[in-house]
């Protein structure tokens, strides 16, 4: 099947040239490092002379901070600086818009906003100083739903939002002063589709807040060095970090170097950083370099987690089932600030996204994300999509099996085609969704549902398919062909475990037609690098991987033109761009088949299949781990992660109590790989980081009731929920 | 944080520490539980006094009598691997095999879970249903109890300071007694459990119940041993199993938590019990 205008070119001939490499499974270059401990992380950095910082945090959700006294802690020994909001004010931090205040100075938003920061020569000491600061507090009413927040008359928890910064552009007008971001999607006639409809069908589904759950919680490292501010980070996007500093700080950002190495795991939350800035005023103040290790409590109590959300969608069909209209409503938990979200709307990136998948003849779609006294969301791997796809997969199957149609067929029978119109109003010219819905029932031998008998123990099948874009954006590296006959690529791309350096090796090597053995990858910080837009928006293989690509491409022309190999030719040095900036999607779907206990509740999963389309390999053993992982990661959040939330406090604080699954958990799972609709990345790749976690929990919500006849409308899919539902329909 | 850190070689060196510092010294035997307290600053010892180099605590072993001897400082590990532990009772290696992961289960010891009285522990209410004592020695002496009077609270046991746990001691298995121990997890395969049973019990010759220990845990401030359960069933056929089982409701005193609401636990306390008596009955 042919690909978009102008990838054909990319893809024809050079995979043939280089099938060798990328068929082979890679070693990672970093791999060696890692597994002897050689890895240098954030937390592992030292400076002489380093000081420990700690933090003084609000304990209510929103209050007036009235006095704040620091004396106590200023007299402790070791103690060499203590700041509050006074010394900041009136510093504020974000990706987009700059809402979240650097030190609190009038007001604390949530449980865990930072009131007051020590450095101190030992972390000890700057922990004991943080309990000897007395702020006095005068409680404020605390608006801890989405409901509270945009009803009349409440309190604005931004009464100044007019003065923020707002990076890039204007912000988008908004219904209410406590919303944050706030978009309208209309296409096609949406009256006229549900008059038109045979039936219509209104759901509403809820999801919690969850955490990323990196292993490695977030570690800082500031000092001057002359005029030049140095930054040690867990940040996974130096450079955008660094222009967030220089708008935050007043400094220009050629005088900010960060410097972001191995990461110890993302899932999307290592995009935003809080300390670095408070860290640049401790170290300023005492002159010495300021060290900020956070513990993992920290990490699930004060970062940027997962939205929670409400979504009601609404849904006509004709009497065959065909989608004719859909309307959809998502609102967004957003937190205390808005500064974890980098897109324009400050809504998580795929906010709109709802009923992905499907020919949309019209469409009204509406999402929001609304201010609380909450932990601050951010983004999270696929942010937006877990809400969005739970809620639209689930409602497809209520439709489907509320007309009598089988849920595969009733998926088989909307799945958008080359040419429909889809949820977004844009014609769809990705996966040719028919043959992966094919291609799924085929290799999970889906077959009709049995009679149920009423016996202990029953299984089910669960459907669920999604979309994600291929990453889009620009990057650069250069190339240097050194005398030995090898070459060093120097990117500014940190590696957060996903394997960029190792994709960057394998791309070089398979273009210039040499060993990967014989392509180094270096990772420079920002002052030794071509700009980089970080790792993220499953940008790092069609976006960084291009320009790895073209560099190697820059790199033969040259010596093509010198009439020279690679093996007799001088050192020179060639830089690679990459733009990619066309709408591209892929789908995925999986189906699994689940045992249900009615007397418990309790579920397991026996097996599942995954079709994705996944377009060129590179990396095989990476690809495959990052859907194995991925599908994982999304069973965790459809069974049992929920960062629980009570009057605005996190009680699910360490992850004894915030579980994640074990390999124990996780399901024999078949992968069916599709390769043959080449993307806009290198050779044809796209991107799969985020490709098979969003719609698990649907997945398992689907088989469900499938199962045992009850229906789950919110995450986590509990036993005691499928229990509590059981129990209704019993009685 | 700071403290000293003492290894004593003996168990005499060890009650000595422990009379010199008093409330002041914290006992550490595989650190599980003792690191994470003091890491969460719930936990300040000035004195850690480890007793993982105390030989004479060590060793699992069938006892003259047909029973079996735990050292306190056998890891979880040791007794889920012990061939003379399986051999007594395999529902008791189930029991520790149960426990968390393997990584923890090589460090957790058998005296620091009983002494650390988490109410959803796995092998204490298994100890518990297989009748066990528990051997305690502080420089006054030594005493035993039973395992039942140990644990008396959330995180609270009878002990005083100055008092170590030395071994627990199982009696001998009557034959033709049957064993289980059931662990629910409805979340993911390393949690603690929502409700957990352990069960023994034996027929005698007419095929009535002759004797039956049930115990359950995470279901109140301690392992609870259901004695109405027990009691109604007692002397009876395998037939009165069912309404004896709904007796458990009112013997338990869950609460809402992550694992589960009071009223859910409540329900899957009877679920678990009649599928462990299901079990021994078998």
């Amino acid at each position: 099947m042919p690909g978009p205008a102008g990838y054909d070119r990319a893809v024809t001939g050079v995979v043939e040239r280089s099938a060798s490499i990328l068929d082979q499974p890679e070693y990672r270059v970093e791999g060696s490092a890692k597994v002897t401990g050689a890895a240098r992380y954030a937390a592992d950095v030292a400076m002489p002379g380093m000081l420990h910082a700690a933090y003084v945090t609000s304990p209510y959700p929103h209050a007036r901070i009235g006095s704040v006294d620091v004396s106590a802690a200023r007299k402790l020994p070791g103690v060499r600086a203590v700041l509050t909001g006074a010394d900041t004010k009136p510093g504020r931090l974000g990706r987009r818009l700059q809402d979240w205040p650097i030190l609190c100075w009038d007001r604390v938003l949530f449980i865990g906003d930072r009131v007051a920061a020590i450095a101190a020569d030992t972390a000890r000491v700057a922990e004991e100083a943080a309990r000897l600061v007395e702020v006095e507090y005068e409680e404020l009413p605390s608006i801890l739903d989405t409901d509270a927040a945009l009803a009349a008359g409440v309190p604005v928890l931004h009464p100044d939002a007019a003065t923020y910064v707002f990076l890039g552009g204007t912000r988008a007008e908004r219904p209410h002063p406590n919303v944050q971001g706030h978009a309208v999607h209309v296409h096609g006639d949406v009256e006229a589709g549900f008059r038109a409809s045979h039936k219509v069908y209104e759901h509403s589904f809820s999801v919690p807040r969850t955490h990323q759950a990196y292993i490695e919680p977030r570690a800082t490292l500031v000092w001057l060095d002359g005029e030049t501010v140095r930054v040690v980070t867990t940040n996974k996007a130096p450079f955008a970090l660094r222009q967030h500093m220089s708008v935050a700080l007043g400094i220009p950002e050629e005088r900010i170097v960060v410097d972001a190495g191995y990461i110890g795991g993302d899932f999307g939350g290592k995009g935003l950083s809080i300390d670095e800035f408070v860290l640049y005023y401790l170290a300023r103040a005492t002159g010495r370099p300021v060290r900020a290790l956070t513990r993992y409590a920290d990490d699930l109590q004060a970062t940027n987690t997962r939205h929670a959300a409400t979504i009601t969608l609404r849904t006509g069909v004709d009497a065959e089932g065909r989608i004719l209209a859909h309307t959809s409503r998502v609102v967004f938990d957003g937190g205390a600030y808005a500064a974890g979200k980098p897109v324009m709307t400050l809504m998580p990136g795929d906010a709109m996204l709802t009923l992905a998948g499907y020919r949309v003849p019209a469409a009204r779609v509406e999402a929001t994300t609304v201010y609380t006294n909450q932990v601050p969301a951010g983004h999270a791997r696929a942010p937006g999509q877990p809400q969005n796809a739970f809620a639209a997969e689930s409602h497809i199957d209520l439709i489907a099996r509320d007309l009598g149609i089988d849920p595969l067929e009733f998926r088989e029978r909307n799945i958008v085609r080359h040419g429909d119109v889809d949820v977004t109003g844009q014609p769809w010219h990705g996966t040719d969704g028919p043959a992966m819905l094919a291609r799924l029932r085929t290799a999970s031998s889906y077959g009709p549902s049995l009679a149920r008998p009423r016996q202990v123990n029953w299984w089910g099948w669960g459907v669920a398919l999604g979309v994600r874009h291929v990453g889009r954006g620009r990057a650069a590296m250069v190339l240097r062909k050194l005398a030995s006959g090898r070459v060093e690529l120097r990117t500014g791309v940190s590696d957060q475990g996903g394997g960029a350096h190792t994709l960057f090796q394998r791309i070089i090597a398979a273009e210039l037609g040499i060993p990967p053995g014989r392509v180094a990858v270096s990772r420079g910080t920002t002052d030794a690098v071509l700009s980089d837009p970080g790792v993220g928006g499953s940008r790092v293989t069609p976006v960084q991987g291009s320009a790895a690509l073209d560099a190697a491409r820059m790199l033969k022309a040259k010596l093509a033109e010198l009439g020279r190999t690679i093996d007799d030719a001088g050192e020179m040095e060639v830089t690679g761009e990459a733009a990619q900036e066309t709408h591209e999607a892929s789908m995925y779907a999986y189906v699994l088949r689940l045992t249900v206990d009615r007397e418990t509740g309790s579920l397991k999963i026996n097996d599942a299949t995954l079709v994705a389309d996944v377009g060129t390999v590179i990396n095989p053993v990476a690809l495959r781990g990052q859907l194995e992982g991925g599908f994982i990661f999304g069973l965790g959040q459809a069974v049992m992660e929920e960062l629980r939330v009570e009057d605005g406090r996190v009680v699910t604080a360490n992850l004894g109590d915030y579980k994640l699954p074990t390999i124990a958990d996780a399901p024999p799972l078949r992968i069916e790989l599709i390769t043959d609709h080449p993307g806009p990345g290198p050779f044809g790749a796209k991107s799969v980081g985020e490709l098979a976690n969003p719609a698990v929990g649907a997945a398992v919500a689907n088989a469900v009731q499938d199962a045992c006849g009850a229906r789950v409308m919110s995450l986590p899919v509990t036993a005691e929920k499928i229990w509590a539902e059981l129990r209704k329909g019993s009685a | 944080m700071t403290f000293d850190y003492h290894e004593p070689r003996t168990l005499a060196e060890a009650l000595a520490l422990l009379d010199r510092y008093g409330e002041d010294a914290h006992l550490m035997a595989g650190g599980t539980a003792t690191v994470l307290l003091m890491r969460q600053g719930l936990l300040r010892p000035g004195h850690v006094i480890a007793l993982r180099a105390i030989d004479e605590l060590g060793g699992i072993a069938h006892t003259p009598d047909g029973g079996l001897r735990i050292g306190a400082m056998a890891t979880h590990r040791a007794v889920e691997r012990s061939a003379d532990a399986f051999a007594y009772s395999p529902a008791l290696t189930d029991a520790f095999g149960s426990v968390a992961t393997v990584r923890i289960r090589n460090q957790a010891t058998v005296g620091g879970n009983l002494a650390h009285a988490d109410p959803a522990q796995d092998p204490p209410p298994m100890l518990s249903a297989l009748n066990a004592t528990v051997s305690v020695r502080s420089s006054r002496g030594g005493r035993s109890l039973p395992i039942e009077e140990l644990a008396v609270d959330h995180f609270t046991t009878s002990l005083a300071h100055g008092e170590i746990i030395t071994e627990v001691i199982l009696p001998p298995i009557e034959p033709g007694t049957r064993e289980t121990y059931l662990k629910f997890l409805p979340r993911t395969a390393d949690d603690y459990a929502t409700v957990s049973v352990a069960a023994t019990l034996r027929f005698a010759p007419g095929g009535t119940i002759a004797e039956t220990r049930i115990v359950l845990g995470a279901v109140g401030p301690t392992p609870i041993r259901a004695r109405r359960v027990e009691d109604a069933l007692r002397g009876q056929p395998v037939s009165r199993a069912r309404d004896a089982v709904d007796l458990v409701r009112d013997e338990i005193d869950p609460i809402d938590d992550l694992r589960g609401s009071a009223a859910y636990k409540r329900e899957m306390a009877r679920i678990w019990t009649g599928r462990a008596l299901a079990q021994v009955t078998r």
